[in-house]
């Protein structure tokens, strides 16, 4: 077996991920499970039968794919990009072996140097609770901290805890996000492998974060994780996720589905650092709902892909339940972050807050679309959303598209939205002090995400800081 | 030692209005040399070109700092080789701590690979800070954004005390400043004056003059210098107002 | 259950008209070259299909509401009627003309002020300028496409209008005292069209108020078009007051062009009407343009507003200002839906767009969909939308001084609608729109 490494020059392994460059590397593909390529329900079947599924999952996919067939595409508000992704040229399953190890020693050499060039089994030692591996469309690595799990909390895949804990999946499993609710979310329920599925049992808070990390190795590939996270009363529990993939000239596709419990007075964290290579067409479902005091947090961070489509949202059920989506989006040249949020208030007293801020780089293309919704007979509900665009360069774009709607008294729902430049005037102060004209640029850029990026887990925003340097010293001159 | 202004011609880029039109003025380590002048005489047009500013355009001319030309220089490159302008309008800086924005400023001038000590810089941050009268919580405030007129000001002087250029430019430091105010930053400006520094005071008014007292007074009019003398050429404005001077001027300004 | 009834009726009372749907109105009596034009928006109208409810620019709305089978072209009002809708055609005191139409017919046509003939300004109901301004008609009638979803109405519109009012005001003409053009509308189903057209010439200055009303309380139809053209240096201040009868389907439509160092300041004040659906885009075309657009809504029963708009900047150095208030009672609904779109070449826009809904009901909705998008750097833009309720605070120190607790909530929200009326230049006119506000507010 070859060892070779296939890579392009890249800056040394970093400790957090969230370099663009150092993730675009790869090794030669050699998959034991290939469901070819293009999607018909013998690629379901195919899926099914090796991961050894129930059949109620087997009809599930399959239903599913005929919605996902039914439906058109979203272009009459969405990019036409989406029109460049061609099912059929895509393999929609890969993988050598449908357990994960758990330990690193036991996965595989390539992929285990993937891992550590990405840094993930140094961060697991350093400060998390647990981390998931996954390479192309299964983990190869999954291990959670016995301390932990002695609390009765399940960190696994999806397929393992469809399998092992039915009781609580299938409660939850396609209930916050129905199979139907958008062409992706279809597309994701019919192929759907990998991603994780977590519980955290009453009263039980876990401290130190559990991480996942998706890796996409193979070219004309599609990535299908399906994550569900079920914090169970009054526990709490963070969540964090990075992704990366080697820069290939065909397109990738990455189409995941993430459902969020959070009972009563539970408090669920989910960070994503989404580093895609610039091929990829990362179109995301995500959605929590929230009981009765619970709160939950989006923390979401956008800064690869070709076209991202995602807004993450929170169902407020509960009385008093809180939902909040912190977002920073970099669009670099040609690419499109297309993200926002959804807020749906259900029960009286439910606060949501949405701040968005992101950048636009060259002729990089970023847009917000906020979905806020206060229907009636509710008391005492607010909604306050902030959404600032930066834009770097005469050919940078931003769009903002919020939909509000409120009805009855008693609500409150604000919505804010400013655009704005580094001004020339700025600049020239900071040369006037010393600093290079990059230097001036990403110091302004920092302190315009400044405080959305003091929320994230201390070793992310140093590492975004550190990004947002490298991007800042490729658009000037 | 001297920032040398030679002849300096000036314009407006891309627009053609002349400003400075034959400027010569030197500015000797160790002096303190006001130029004051009538609105409109080219004063702040003098600070910006010095500094570099893209607006202006140099069309004659050159500025010496202790013997080499700057006008190739960036600037940012002006600013490490010696230079410091004091704004009249400084910016504000949104989401960018003052006590990060003078370590990077400081920072740039360090070595490649070498790291500004810490628990020093901000023993220094904080005994400058005590002289001009700041509160500590101006360390962790954002550049420069929603400070007073006078808040604004003592910070221009804070970043010039931790730079230590070699010739600083302070243009209109007096305009809004009340008297507590113009005599803080004043102590500030004393404190810096030796030997090894020289400073250009523009301004409008005499009265900064009190506080620091110029070794040589300067009148601009109409972009060049019109006049020389001594501190008592401030005070005869101060009595007379500018007009006896335009009379006087070999050319009449441009209308 | 009664529908065949009310049909038989309302075919008794205006047997002799088309219904606006599917007979083809009459061209005949117009010129030929605008013949022509009719006869081909009405295909253009036939040939469109009905917004559908996955349309963007019908997002909120209830596309359903909008059959137009029942609506005849108006039959022409009594001689009796006239004189009572001639006498209660006052709104402003003082004005330099005053054209009254009832049922698109016109009823009166009053050139007051001296200032109006004397320096060549022509103001005409547009049937006659059909006939005697061909060019500038051929030059500016609804000459730009409509963007925000109502195409279909537009060419509903162009191939059935008759009546409205044309001005001309020529270069460096100012028009001191505003001109003042009322439209009613009388009969259950009947269906008009009135038409605004100002043309400002360079330096020009004109203030133009389009009073719209019902006579009677009954159903009825009304698809206006209301077109501005304010050319280098001018300024326009439109003003449209709405009080259709709360029984009508009602449309506006607008294009509004600004040229270099133009102003244009538009007001909507929106009091009657079931469905009203009001579109206004504003193009800056030159720099040193400005573009204000203001809206006042008070929205009560089971009244729909349903505003679209669009502050599209097509050159450097241009502005445009958008307030729109809306206070809603009983099961009102409002949709805003606006947007503000910097073209690329439009560095140093400065552009600002906030829509305010107060909700005194709680049966009442508002939806708001600010939107933007900026495809320049340089620039200032900045939108806001809030929407919430009365604050317990004030109502209690109003209360606290002996007011009682609903004449406190209507001081309120007049004081919240009124502040918008602030924003125009002239006193008569911020009085009469005051009035108005007071007489629906109760």
């Amino acid at each position: 077996m070859s060892t070779e490494i296939l890579e392009t020059p890249a800056s040394p392994a970093t400790q957090f991920d969230i370099d663009r460059t150092a993730g675009n590397f790869s090794y030669p593909e050699q998959h034991e499970f290939d469901a070819g390529t293009g999607l018909s329900h013998a690629t379901i079947d195919y899926i099914s039968n090796v991961k050894g599924e129930p059949d109620w999952i087997r009809e599930f996919r399959h239903k599913a794919l005929d919605v996902f067939l039914s439906k058109p595409m979203p272009t009459h508000w969405a990019s036409h990009d989406l029109d460049n992704i061609i099912f059929n040229k895509i393999r929609y399953y890969l993988a050598n072996a449908q357990k994960p190890t758990r330990s690193w020693d036991e996965v595989p050499d390539d992929v285990k140097r993937t891992f550590e060039r990405l840094g993930i089994p140094e961060q697991e030692r350093r400060f998390l609770a647990g981390v998931e591996a996954q390479f192309d469309s299964e983990a190869v690595y999954s291990n959670i901290k016995a301390a932990v799990a002695d609390q009765g909390v399940i960190f696994c895949g999806s397929t393992e805890g469809l399998i092992k804990h039915p009781e609580i999946f299938k409660k939850w499993f396609g209930k916050v996000i129905p199979t139907g609710d958008n062409k992706f979310s279809a597309l994701n329920s019919a192929v759907f492998s990998g991603g994780s599925f977590i519980y955290v049992p009453p009263g039980v808070k876990v401290k130190h974060p559990l991480q996942a990390y998706f890796r996409i190795n193979a070219e004309n590939f599609g990535q299908f994780e399906r994550t569900l996270i079920i914090a169970d009363e009054g526990s709490e529990v963070m969540y964090m996720e990075g992704c990366t993939a080697p820069k290939f000239e065909t397109t990738t596709l990455h189409s995941a589905v993430v459902e969020l419990v959070a009972m009563k007075g539970a408090k669920l964290q989910y960070v994503t650092v989404q580093n895609w290579s610039a091929n990829v067409f990362n179109l995301v479902t995500k959605r929590a709902i929230a009981h009765e005091e619970a709160e939950v947090k989006w923390i979401d961070c956008n800064i690869g892909s070709r076209l991202t489509m995602k807004y993450p949202g929170v169902v407020l059920k509960g009385r008093k339940a809180r939902g909040e989506v912190i977002s920073i989006a970099l669009a670099g040249d040609g690419q499109h972050q297309d993200t926002g949020a959804k807020m749906i208030h259900a029960a009286d007293e439910t606060t949501s807050n949405i701040v968005s801020k992101s950048i636009s780089i060259g002729k990089g293309r970023a847009t917000y679309r906020g979905l806020v919704h206060i229907p009636k007979h509710l008391k005492g509900c607010k909604n306050n959303t902030e959404c600032d665009a930066l834009l770097i360069n005469a050919g940078s774009r931003t769009d903002t598209y919020p939909a509000i709607t409120v009805r009855g008294t008693g609500n409150a729902c604000q919505h804010e939205a400013s655009v704005s430049r580094i001004s020339a005037e700025q600049i020239f102060y900071m040369r006037q002090r010393g600093l290079s004209e990059a230097q001036a640029m990403s110091l302004s850029v920092n302190g315009f995400v400044n405080d959305l990026v003091r929320q994230f887990p201390m070793e992310y925003s140093v590492e975004l800081k550190r990004l947002i340097d490298l991007e800042m010293e490729g658009s000037v001159g | 030692m001297s920032l040398e202004i030679k002849n300096l011609h000036a314009r407006i880029a891309g627009n053609g209005t002349e400003i400075l039109r034959g400027l010569t003025l030197t500015i000797e380590k160790g002096k303190v040399h006001a130029i004051m002048g009538p609105n409109g005489s080219g004063k702040s047009t003098l600070s910006k070109v010095l500094g570099g500013h893209p607006d202006y355009e140099i069309t004659d001319g050159d500025v010496l700092l202790d013997g080499a030309s700057i006008l190739g220089m960036e600037p940012d490159e002006r600013s490490r080789a010696g230079l410091f302008l004091a704004f009249q309008y400084p910016m504000e800086i949104p989401g960018v701590s003052n006590a990060n924005f003078i370590r990077a400023a400081l920072q740039a001038r360090m070595p490649e690979g070498e790291e500004l000590e810490a628990t020093d810089y901000y023993a220094q941050l904080y005994e400058k800070m005590d002289m001009l009268e700041m509160d500590r919580k101006f360390t962790a405030r954002s550049v420069n954004e929603g400070f007073s007129g006078g808040e604004k000001k003592r910070n221009e002087i804070l970043q010039m005390l931790m730079l230590k250029p070699k010739y600083a430019i302070l243009d209109e430091t007096d305009s809004g400043l009340d008297i507590d105010a113009l005599r803080v930053v004043s102590k500030g400006v004393n404190s810096q004056r030796g030997a090894e520094r020289g400073f250009l005071v523009i301004t409008h008014y005499q009265r900064l003059l009190d506080y620091i007292v110029p070794d040589e007074v300067s009148v601009l009019v109409g972009g060049r210098i019109a006049m020389s003398g001594s501190k008592a050429l401030a005070l005869e404005l101060e009595a007379k107002g500018y007009d006896w001077i335009k009379e006087d001027a070999a050319e009449p300004a441009c209308a | 259950m009664n529908a065949v009834v009310e049909a038989s009726e309302r075919g008794a009372q205006i047997p002799e008209c088309p219904t606006v749907m599917t007979e083809s109105p009459d061209f005949a009596s117009r010129p030929a070259y605008f013949r022509g034009r009719q006869q081909a928006a009405w295909e253009r109208f036939q040939s469109l299909p009905m917004p559908a409810r996955t349309d963007e620019a019908w997002r909120f709305a209830d596309v359903k509401a909008l059959d137009l089978s029942p609506y005849r072209a108006a039959g022409a009002v009594s001689d009796a009627q006239q004189a009572v809708l001639l006498a209660r055609s006052r709104g402003l005191g003082e004005t330099a003309g005053r054209m009254v139409f009832a049922n698109d017919r016109l009823l009166s046509h009053e050139v007051l002020a001296d200032d109006m003939r004397a320096k060549g300004v022509i103001w005409l109901p547009l049937e006659q300028a059909l006939v005697e301004q061909r060019d500038l008609i051929e030059r500016h009638f609804m000459s730009g496409d409509s963007l925000l979803g109502s195409a279909k109405f537009a060419a509903l519109h162009e191939a059935h209008v008759k009546a409205g009012s044309f001005l001309h005001v020529p270069r460096g003409v100012e028009v001191a005292l505003p001109i003042e053009v009322f439209h009613w509308l009388s009969g259950d189903g009947a269906a008009v069209f009135p038409h605004t057209l100002i043309v400002a010439d360079e330096c020009s200055k004109v203030t133009v108020v389009d009073s719209f009303a019902g006579a009677s309380d009954g159903p009825g139809f009304a698809c206006g078009v209301n077109d501005i053209v304010v050319g280098n240096g001018a300024s326009v201040t439109y003003v449209a007051i709405q009080r259709w009868s709360e029984k009508t389907l009602a449309f506006h439509l607008n294009n509004t062009s600004v040229a270099r160092d133009a102003t244009a300041l538009a007001l909507r004040l929106n009091l009657g009407g079931a469905r009203v659906r009001d579109e206004a885009a504003s193009h800056l075309r030159g720099q040193g343009g400005r573009s204000d657009m203001l809206s006042v809504s008070a929205a009560a029963g089971a009244q729909i507003f349903d505003q679209r708009t669009l502050q599209i900047h097509e050159q450097p150095d241009t502005a445009s200002d958008l307030l729109y208030k809306n206070a809603l009672n009983d099961r009102a609904r409002t949709i805003f839906t606006g947007l503000i779109r910097v073209e690329p070449v439009a560095h140093k826009t400065d552009a600002y767009q906030k829509v305010r809904n107060l909700i005194l009901s709680n049966e009442a909705e508002a939806n708001s969909a600010p939107g933007l998008e900026i495809e320049a750097d340089d620039v200032r833009c900045t939108h806001g939308a809030t929407s919430g309720t009365l604050e317990e605070d004030e109502m209690f120190y109003l209360q606290s001084r002996g007011i009682p607790r609903w004449e406190a909530q209507q001081l309120i929200t007049f004081g919240f609608l009124s502040e918008v009326f602030d924003r125009l230049p002239c006193a008569s006119l911020r009085d009469h729109l005051t009035d108005l506000l007071h007489e629906k507010l109760g």
